[in-house]
């Protein structure tokens, strides 16, 4: 067992010291929401980086503050007080321009409810953050590539509604990796997925880590998605609680129990 | 329920603040001008006050109608009628109204404005016939001595004990102001200035007869049938039909005003409800799976209905309380611009209720009944809608909808088609209305066709252009009602655009092309009074450097030919008459003669233009029988003439001087053209009236259309007003039609596009549904400007005058206004944040 605990009172809340050659850190990223009496603390001080080819779980229960983590580590949010980084860039510092840019070339998004264009067919749904870019070629090659492996193939040029499910958030993770982004930020991609569905689509992403040596950060409270993952981090009350490498499925149910 | 749907409806505010304030400005928009028109109507009032001792009238026969250019002519009553009634045991006066125009201290014409008359009355002292009494002062009793009216008095400063100045017919005169009078209770007889004077004042001419002799009861009690035998060869008539027809020729005159406001009333109704319906359709179809859901929980569909009518009554409420409140407001506003323009609308400050009970009819029930329908669409919604996800492929435009559309398309063209081969006014109309109907209808279809021509070239804008051109596919029956709301707004501005400039060239056209008279010379005001007598005639006739005087006298008879009677009836429309000395006229005016010779005019011979001999078909040769001031008269038509003389009225007769002495008529001349280089300075000294203009040839020519000018100011500013409403339309179908795509917008944002790809997505999806409304509009409006001129001319006319700069500036203004209203909407769309997006699911 890998578990290890970490200790909750550490100002450095998290992997205690984040590596700078890492894709994507927080330093003592604290969120505030709402003001004085009314204020809420969704993330408290973390600290904590992300490796490249890395494949990381992050969960907790409702409310822990897991999704806020993953909104301010890929620039959609900002924070209160800290810093967020993208590889050497401070996110907090970008201009909406900028944050933009960055994340048509550097990041994908992955959602629990898709969100694909309706107005776009599959395939160019899939080459919007390419297409977004004025200066940039979508890779053909690279295309036909991610839309074999992930069974989609024959479905490009139909629209997301005559699509099943499953279907679209294979959309969804081409769109994501088609730009070959430091990181993909994958928000319950399995939530709106049924079981064989959802394995599927796990299968794949553990294989963009292993074969393309993508970089992961999935938020999600399915231990069975969590067992695909290099390293689990489990996120309470806005702070790092606990961290896990390569954990079965039983060690992280156990480390939920825990936790509640 | 009731609670539940105002939760719902105060939680949406933001989202329904343009569609209350879109349902406020048409109510405002009806109020305003109903309480105008009520208070207008209502100006008549005092007359029936002022006359309340009025028992019977006795007048001459009419010569002719009062509804033309010229006004209605009466015979004299003879002074015997009034000897014979007093004699007779009742009171009777004789009461003429002739033309006296006062002056201002500084010496200018007081209460000269286009609608209003300036008379000289008789003071009938202490009778219960004078519907007059003192205020301030005391009553003139003598000559020298006058009072004026209130009005006038603080329009012209004038205090009691100063003296002032006044022109008649002979010319300048001078008296003391002794008293202020006050009419009925008002400050005036409804657009008249009056000043009133001894009964014995020559101004009113005893020998010629009176106007009217106004009978009270004496020691005999005044009733028609009394009266009447007593005086055969005159017609008698009661006090109260008197005042009725003094009434009436008010309401006929500012009939054309209540018309006038009646139409746009109407038009903000139309435009409101186009708007409402816009809105509810936008706003239910994005509430599809709330819908669905309530369905899922076993809502019944009457149950949903009932929610969205009432929170259509909601709106419909809230807009029509803040319409109310501006519409009274408003209405001060609409008078004052009135004002402005010198359109001087005399109104009374009573409120009508019923103005404010049609525009809360209007207000709730427009709002209700243009949310039927599409809750009727909306609540039709299967519960499994609830279970699918927002990537659902919004439903096609409704094969309903198309058909209706093409079947209005159908009907209106054929109706149009025939309505300008035939050149009839009734089917041009319904032309118009289906071809409207029509494009209301299928604007969706137009934009679909439209998004689809323009897509490579929106597709070279990168993904967000793609994005833009396909939802104009997909989305447009949503969209396009932002489309229709501005091809309303375009097609009535181009079409009154049109319309004015095609009356100004037809009004100012033809015959003043013909016109070489160096000067103009007459009375001022747009309806001059016949002011040039023999003494200023002959005055300008003296100065030097002048060369030719060319008087008009003009009148107006009433057909008699058998046909013509059985056409028009007894006693109808009155023609206008202009007499001058030929000779000279020829020198200043070159008639297109379509028949007959100049040469053939005598005193009963006379000149007729095309107008009329189509309308009587005359020819030369032809007689024309006329009751005019001296009988019956037979004149012969000489020569037929393409135009009439500029402003004289057409159709028209024209003859030679002699023919005013044959008809009976002894007025001085209503206008003079002059020939030579005597200088404007020289002639308006020789005048020596302030009451008469010296004008050149071009100030005389703009004159003829300043009238046309004052009334199209009008038609803008209402027009304005629609235009606002519409524009208010189309930023709330934009904003709501924005508000439905924020998930697709989000999606597109966070996949990496910048705010500002989005923003200018947005608004070249809805520059271009602003391009398919304004075209389809000016599309709309020349069509049905080309069908109703024709018919309205009778083929005389065959296109509207197209002033192609206008056409491009009213695309513009189209395209800016667009713009302009989906700015914000798309502002605010793109910056907003994306997370607010993602959370909410």
């Amino acid at each position: 067992m890998n578990t290890e605990l970490l200790d909750s009172n550490n100002s450095g809340n998290g992997r205690p010291d984040p590596q700078s050659d890492d894709v994507a850190r927080l330093v003592g990223a604290s969120k505030i929401f709402g003001e004085d009496d009314a204020a809420v603390t969704a993330l408290d001080d973390v600290t904590i980086g992300f490796r490249r080819r890395e494949f990381t779980a992050v969960m907790g229960p409702s409310g822990s503050g897991k999704s806020t983590l993953m909104y301010c580590q890929s620039g959609l949010d900002r924070l209160t007080s800290g810093h967020a980084y993208i590889g050497d860039v401070d996110v907090s510092t970008l201009t909406d321009q900028e944050l933009s840019v960055l994340r048509r070339s550097k990041l994908g998004f992955i959602f629990q409810s898709f969100h694909l264009v309706p107005a776009l067919s599959a395939k160019e749904n899939i080459t919007l953050p390419v297409d977004l870019d004025s200066g940039a070629e979508v890779d053909e090659e690279f295309l036909a590539e991610l839309t074999d492996v992930l069974g989609i193939a024959n479905r490009m040029e139909n629209r997301p509604s005559q699509l099943s499910g499953g279907q679209r958030q294979r959309v969804a993770v081409a769109r994501a990796m088609i730009p070959r982004p430091d990181v993909i930020f994958a928000d319950e991609p399995t939530g709106a997925l049924d079981s064989k569905t959802s394995g599927e689509l796990l299968t794949y992403l553990r294989q963009a880590v292993d074969e393309l040596g993508q970089t992961i950060v999935m938020v999600t409270h399915d231990a069975v998605a969590a067992s695909h993952c290099d390293r689990v981090i489990y996120v309470q009350d806005g702070r790092l609680v606990g961290e896990a490498l390569h954990p079965t499925v039983d060690d992280v149910l156990d480390k939920i129990r825990e936790l509640s | 329920m009731i609670r539940r749907t105002f939760k719902l409806a105060w939680f949406k505010r933001n989202r329904y603040s343009l569609t209350v304030i879109a349902i406020a400005l048409s109510v405002a928009f009806i109020v305003s001008t109903l309480l105008l028109t009520t208070s207008i109507a209502d100006v008549g009032e005092p007359l029936n006050e002022a006359y309340d001792g009025v028992d019977v009238v006795v007048k001459g026969p009419e010569v002719a109608a009062g509804d033309g250019p010229v006004a209605g002519i009466t015979a004299p009553v003879s002074s015997m009628v009034v000897d014979t009634l007093n004699a007779s045991g009742y009171e009777a006066v004789g009461f003429t109204s002739p033309y006296a125009q006062a002056l201002d201290p500084t010496g200018n014409p007081v209460g000269q404005d286009q609608s209003s008359a300036n008379v000289a009355e008789p003071w009938l002292g202490d009778s219960t016939l004078n519907g007059y009494e003192i205020s301030t002062g005391v009553a003139p009793s003598g000559i020298g001595e006058v009072a004026i009216d209130s009005a006038t008095a603080d329009a012209a400063g004038l205090e009691v004990g100063s003296t002032i100045q006044y022109v008649t017919d002979a010319g300048l005169r001078q008296a003391e102001l002794v008293g202020i009078a006050t009419f009925g209770g008002a400050d005036n007889d409804p657009y008249t200035s009056t000043l009133l004077l001894d009964v014995a004042d020559q101004v009113f001419e005893p020998t010629r007869g009176y106007d009217y002799v106004l009978v009270a009861d004496g020691e005999q009690t005044a009733t028609v049938d009394a009266v009447a035998p007593l005086v055969p060869e005159f017609k008698v008539i009661s006090g109260t039909t008197w005042v009725e027809d003094q009434i009436s020729q008010l309401d006929s005159f500012l009939g054309f005003f209540s018309t006038f406001l009646t139409v746009f009333a109407v038009i903000a109704v139309v435009v409101g409800m186009v708007i409402v319906t816009n809105t509810f359709t936008v706003s239910l179809a994005q509430r599809t799976e709330e819908l669905a859901l309530l369905r899922l929980v076993g809502t019944t569909r009457r149950q949903l209905m009932a929610q969205v009518v009432l929170e259509a009554l909601f709106l419909g409420l809230a807009g029509t309380i803040v319409g109310v409140a501006a519409g009274l407001a408003g209405v001060n506003g609409l008078g004052w611009f009135l004002d402005v323009l010198g359109l001087a609308i005399e109104r009374s400050d009573a409120i009508s209720t019923s103005a404010i009970a049609i525009g809360v009819l209007v207000g709730m029930g427009v709002t209700v009944a243009a949310a039927v329908w599409p809750a009727w669409k909306a609540t039709a919604v299967a519960p499994i809608e609830a279970l699918r996800s927002a990537e659902l492929e919004p439903p096609s435009a409704g094969r309903n909808r198309m058909i209706a559309g093409a079947v209005a398309l159908a009907i209106g063209i054929g109706c149009l088609l025939y309505g300008i081969v035939q050149t009839d006014i009734l089917l041009t109309g319904v032309g118009i209305g289906g071809a409207f109907l029509a494009l209301y209808l299928g604007a969706d279809t137009l934009v679909r066709i439209a998004a689809r021509i323009v897509r490579p070239l929106l597709g070279k804008a990168g993904p967000t252009g793609t994005v833009a051109s396909r939802n104009l596919e997909r989305n447009a029956g949503r969209t396009s009602a932002a489309a229709s709301a501005l091809m309303i707004g375009i097609s009535l501005i181009a079409f009154f655009t049109l319309m004015a400039a095609t009356i100004g060239q037809f009004v100012a056209g033809d015959s003043v092309d013909g016109l070489s008279a160096d000067y103009v010379v007459q009375g001022i005001g747009s309806q001059p009074e016949p002011a040039l007598n023999d003494e200023t005639l002959a005055a300008v006739a003296t100065v030097d450097g002048v060369e030719a005087v060319v008087p008009l006298y003009s009148t107006s008879v009433t057909p008699v030919s058998a046909a013509e009677v059985e056409r028009v009836g007894p006693g109808g429309a009155s023609l206008g008459v202009v007499a001058t000395e030929f000779d000279s006229l020829v020198l200043v005016y070159d008639f297109t003669i379509n028949a007959g010779s100049l040469d053939d005019v005598t005193s009963t011979a006379v000149v007729i233009d095309q107008a009329l001999a189509d309308s009587m078909a005359l020819a030369v040769g032809d007689t024309v029988d006329v009751t005019a001031l001296a009988g019956p008269v037979d004149l012969q038509v000489a020569a037929i003439v393409e135009t009439s003389l500029p402003g004289a009225p057409q159709p028209a007769i024209i003859g030679d001087l002699d023919l005013s002495g044959a008809l009976g008529y002894d007025a001085p001349a209503t206008t003079a053209y002059i020939i030579g280089t005597a200088g404007e300075a020289a002639l308006t000294e020789a005048v020596g009236l302030p009451t008469i203009d010296v004008l050149t040839l071009e100030d005389y020519v703009d004159g003829l259309s300043s009238n046309l000018d004052t009334i199209l100011a009008l038609v803008y500013a209402l027009l304005a007003v629609a235009v606002i409403i519409a524009l208010v339309g189309i930023a709330n179908t934009v904003s709501l039609a924005i508000s439905e795509r924020v998930g697709e917008i989000a999606a597109i944002r966070a996949a990496g596009a910048s705010s500002r790809q989005i923003f200018w997505s947005l608004i070249s999806e809805f520059g271009l549904l602003a391009l398919v409304g304004v075209l389809s509009g000016l599309g709309l409006a020349w069509i049905s400007a080309t069908a109703f001129f024709r018919a309205l001319s009778g083929g005389q006319i065959n296109y509207p005058e197209t002033d192609v700069l206008t056409g491009l500036l009213i695309v513009l203004a189209g395209l800016v206004g667009g713009a302009a209203a989906s700015w914000l909407p798309a502002l605010s769309a793109a910056k907003a944040d994306i997370l607010d997006v993602l959370r909410a699911d």
